[in-house]
């Protein structure tokens, strides 16, 4: 009796347990479907549709998006961070920007790579080196169907630069101030011409324009920014709809869309309904989400997952030029770097393409110098330090480091050369190729991880030895970029900001300062030129690679292309009938 | 008498909760790391003065026993100040978030539950026996797992290779739903919305098992091991030598009294169900509150961490009183 109650309890458990299985399982009932199965291992890619009833689960093999799409006039995108809000004056954070260049255009937009063009602006005119004329396009209508005017692009650019112009939370002064901090005033001469003063000549002016977008006065004026960051209303390709806590936000297509940039096709409304932007933090979710058929666009493809996508059928994988050059900056101030011979032996030392073919599956470009090869004022006689451990070796005999005691280690003065290169855990396949490739000529280097935060006040106090990160340059111009980096620290001003290897050339100094107010592009690029051969020469740092932001899309989206500023342009996405 | 002491031990919470805010607000501020120069980040110019004119916006260049006095002032008043970043106020954020965290905090709950309770009773009831040893295994497995690694693994098999279950979010794109509480599952119940039900359900799953795995892990072998014990205590002689059926004897004389070290440790591992869920909500693109403070904590984000921080810390003071009460269900002895 006992025995049969026990076993009865084992049952009951048993079966709790069985239940709760089979609830993860299908609900085979029958249901009509119509999916798009891709015929793999056929030269081409076939695509056909097919009608079937399905009873069961139904294996095919490596169909890898079976599932019922969400409606085929709605894209969806699996963003990998969210943004910090929609009011495009009130943050300082690329992926606001990605989203919101979706509902709001700028006087001028940039294509997928570093070139820009006129989009609300018809015309834009240097009235002098100071001053700027910009006509704006007629005709272009806000969400709300209100005319778009000079208003609204002077009431835009005043509630950057003026103070505490933001009232919401607390009264505030808009963060993006910095990105034209050379603008002094901006004034309405016509019901659709503004002019804006400068206070020096401001040659970047174009690039850093794209990322201030129009907002509408009227309605900002009636509902205030609580209101606005509730229901953003915007003159671009889409308008906003809900949004869930920033996590999941729903765009439709706005139908009296002015068309976007002229020169840029396609030109029009956007081709899809609906637009999602959904936030999945993790990679492997975001990989995982495409390939179940939840998104059809992922940002942010791990290096290392990027070979397998691109072989999975169904699944495209595209590359944009990255903004993000990675070196291992040296601190000039302490040995052993703080010898010229050590710096450059160090760059001889690392295999860049070994590590772009090991690490990026090649899809990534050794640098040249300082500047990613892409930025429109890089030297373009400078090339990329060559792997030669050889000429590496006889740097550091020169310097004085031999393995005097034959221990495999080289030293100098009893001293063995030995160093740690601090990063953070992003770049650990990175660090820990390099400090390989140190210890194969005899240099006993280690990596150790940290937080950013942590890190950076002891590099800036020149405590740390080597550090390895890298630092954006967007606007694909050398100012921003050649400041933080490359310029002597300066207490209290923006100069110095990102420079961690403590390198200060008053020349170099000198040309950057003359870089951010010449406005004659073959002077301009001559100063960046000079600097560039100096920064190269003097090698602060080991200047490694430059990888693609790699993006991946289901393979029946059309029209996809990813840009190098981290924009998704959803306005010319279509989706395969 | 009981709601007497109920409301006692609400108002200690109050000193608790003043020395949390205390301890949180100095610790965040003695971490290395300046949250202006984080929010500039690397790109674009950063204008002469900008960054002390942040500075000066978010108080941080006042001395730290006035950075204080304002937080504790504000904070008196219920007004825990507005994200650097995200520029809304710290209260709104918390709320938005809150019932996601809670609601996979449940789910995670009752799924250890489910498992933990008929596993633990099985195993005691049958020691030594192969249904017991593979439990206690499981058990081991459960404990050992990493959440996150659990989390990949689930949503590759159950979502990528078997479509079963979604990978990330709450709710399917498209399934329309009224938000009442923002608890999805009792907002889709109360609005009558069956589409939303099972869309919800089926998210909540994955990180339910994954986030409650340890959980019934840990509950598991705790209920085994009272029941063991207890299993051999007289009365339970007494009960079998009565003629009590077993399952009565099991269930009624044997797992009350068991219950009571289980309920401590449940109520323990509430915190570690709300705290611990950051990296499930991250694997799971889970909207709560863990993934938020993650990302504020890397910002600098002084005014949302210190909030969050003391939500949970609240929620883990509220989780142990409901764990109190309800041992003076179990055991009339136990007073409060």
């Amino acid at each position: 009796m006992l025995a049969t109650k026990k076993t009865l309890l084992a049952c009951v458990s048993l079966i709790t347990l069985l239940a709760l299985l089979a609830a993860c399982g299908p609900t085979p009932e029958p249901q009509v479907v119509k999916e798009t199965v891709i015929v793999a291992g056929t030269p081409e890619v076939v695509e056909k549709e097919v009608t079937k009833v399905v009873t069961e689960q139904v294996e095919v093999e490596k169909v890898v998006t079976p599932t019922a799409p969400p409606g085929r006039d709605v894209i969806i995108v699996g963003l990998s961070a969210a943004p910090d809000t929609l009011d495009p004056a009130d943050h300082r954070n690329r992926q606001s920007e990605t989203v919101v260049r979706n509902m709001f255009d700028g006087l001028v937009t940039r294509d997928s790579t570093s070139g820009v063009h006129l989009e609300l602006a018809e015309e834009i005119n240097w009235l002098d080196d100071v001053t700027l004329e910009v006509k704006l396009r007629e005709g272009v209508l806000f969400h709300d169907g209100v005319e778009m005017t000079a208003d609204d692009v002077v009431f835009t650019f005043e509630r950057i630069i003026l103070e505490n112009m933001i009232e919401y939370p607390e009264a505030h002064t808009s963060p993006r101030k910095g990105l034209i901090a050379p603008l002094e005033s901006i004034e309405k001469t016509g019901d659709y011409t503004v002019v804006m003063h400068f206070s020096a000549a401001w040659p970047v002016a174009m690039q850093m324009l794209v990322h201030q977008q129009i907002v509408p006065k009227h309605y900002l004026e009636e509902v205030g920014t609580e209101g606005f960051v509730a229901q953003p209303i915007g003159t671009g390709p889409f308008k906003f709809v809900s949004a869930t806590g920033l996590d999941e936000i729903v765009m439709e297509r706005f139908d009296d869309y002015s068309g976007g940039a002229p020169d840029l096709e396609p030109v029009g409304p956007a081709c899809v309904r609906q637009a999602v932007f959904k936030v999945i933090p993790e990679a492997s979710t975001r990989v995982a989400a495409l390939l179940a058929g939840e998104v059809d666009i992922i940002q942010g493809v791990p290096a290392e997952l990027v070979d397998t996508l691109a072989q999975t059928p169904g699944v495209q994988v595209k590359g944009a030029a990255g903004t993000q050059p990675k070196w291992m900056e040296m601190n000039v101030n302490m040995a052993p770097f703080d010898d010229v011979l050590v710096r450059q032996a160090m760059n001889y030392a690392v295999d860049k393409e070994l590590i772009i073919e090991a690490i990026y599956g090649g899809r990534a470009v050794a640098l040249p110098g300082t500047l990613s090869p892409y930025n429109n004022y890089v030297n373009k006689s400078l090339e990329p330090y060559a792997y030669d451990p050889d000429q590496a070796l006889a740097l550091l005999a020169d310097a004085g480091w031999t393995d005097s005691d034959g221990d495999g280690t080289l030293d100098k003065d009893g001293q063995p050369f030995s160093f740690t290169i601090d990063t953070l855990e992003d770049f650990r396949p990175l660090a820990e190729a390099v400090a390989g490739q140190f210890r194969a000529i005899g240099i006993d280097a280690g990596v150790r991880f940290w937080e950013y935060s942590v890190v950076k006040p002891m590099l800036q106090a020149g405590e740390r030895q080597a550090y390895l990160d890298d630092w954006g340059d967007s606007a694909f111009d050398p100012v921003g970029h050649f400041e933080a980096k490359w310029h002597g620290f300066v207490e209290g001003e923006p100069y110095g900001r990102g420079n961690f290897s403590g390198y200060n050339n008053e020349r170099v100094n000198e040309l950057i300062k003359l870089g951010e107010i010449t406005v004659a592009t073959d002077e301009r690029q001559a100063l960046y030129d000079e600097a560039q051969q100096l920064v190269y020469d003097e090698a602060p740092a080991v200047f490694l690679v430059l990888p693609e932001e790699a993006e991946a899309a289901r393979a029946d989206i059309l029209n996809w292309t990813p840009a190098s500023d981290s924009r998704i342009n959803l306005h010319d996405v279509c989706i395969a009938p | 008498m009981r709601a007497v002491k109920v409301i006692e031990r609400m108002l200690i919470t109050v000193p608790i909760m003043f020395g949390v805010a205390v301890v949180v607000f100095l610790f965040m501020r003695l971490t290395p790391g300046d949250p202006v120069d984080i929010m500039m980040g690397q790109g674009g110019a950063v204008g002469v003065g900008e960054m002390e004119r942040l500075r000066s916006e978010f108080h941080l260049d006042e001395p730290l026993h006035v950075q204080l006095w304002l937080f504790l002032k504000d904070a008196v008043r219920g007004d825990l100040g507005y994200s650097y970043t995200q520029k809304r106020p710290v209260s709104e954020l918390i709320a938005q978030r809150l019932p996601a965290t809670i609601e996979l905090a449940a789910g995670a709950l009752f799924f250890a539950l489910l498992l933990a309770i008929p596993i633990g009773i099985v195993s005691a009831v049958r020691q030594r026996s192969l249904l017991d040893q593979f439990s206690m295994a499981g058990a081991f497995l459960g404990v050992s797992m990493p959440a996150f690694w659990l989390g990949i693994i689930l949503i590759l098999l159950f979502s990528v290779r078997l479509h079963w279950l979604p990978v990330q979010g709450r709710l399917t794109f498209g399934v329309s739903l009224e938000y009442v509480t923002g608890f999805y599952v009792l907002d889709s119940i109360l609005t009558r919305n069956g589409p939303a039900l099972v869309s919800s359900l089926k998210h909540l799953v994955l990180p339910s098992v994954s986030l409650g795995a340890a959980v019934a892990a840990i509950v598991a072998r705790v209920l085994r091991s009272s029941m063991v014990e207890i299993l051999r205590q007289d009365y339970i002689t007494l009960a079998r030598a009565k003629g009590q059926v077993e399952f009565l004897v099991v269930m009624k004389h044997a797992l009350r009294n068991a219950l009571i070290p289980t309920v401590t440790v449940v109520g323990l591992q509430i915190g570690t169900l709300l705290g611990g869920n950051m990296i499930v909500e991250t694997v799971f693109s889970w909207p709560g509150l863990g993934r938020m403070v993650v990302k504020a904590i890397f910002e600098r984000d002084f005014p949302l961490v210190q909030g969050s921080v003391m939500v949970y810390a609240f929620t883990f003071v509220l989780a142990n009183l409901v764990v109190d009460v309800l041992y003076t269900y179990l055991d009339p002895k136990i007073e409060l």
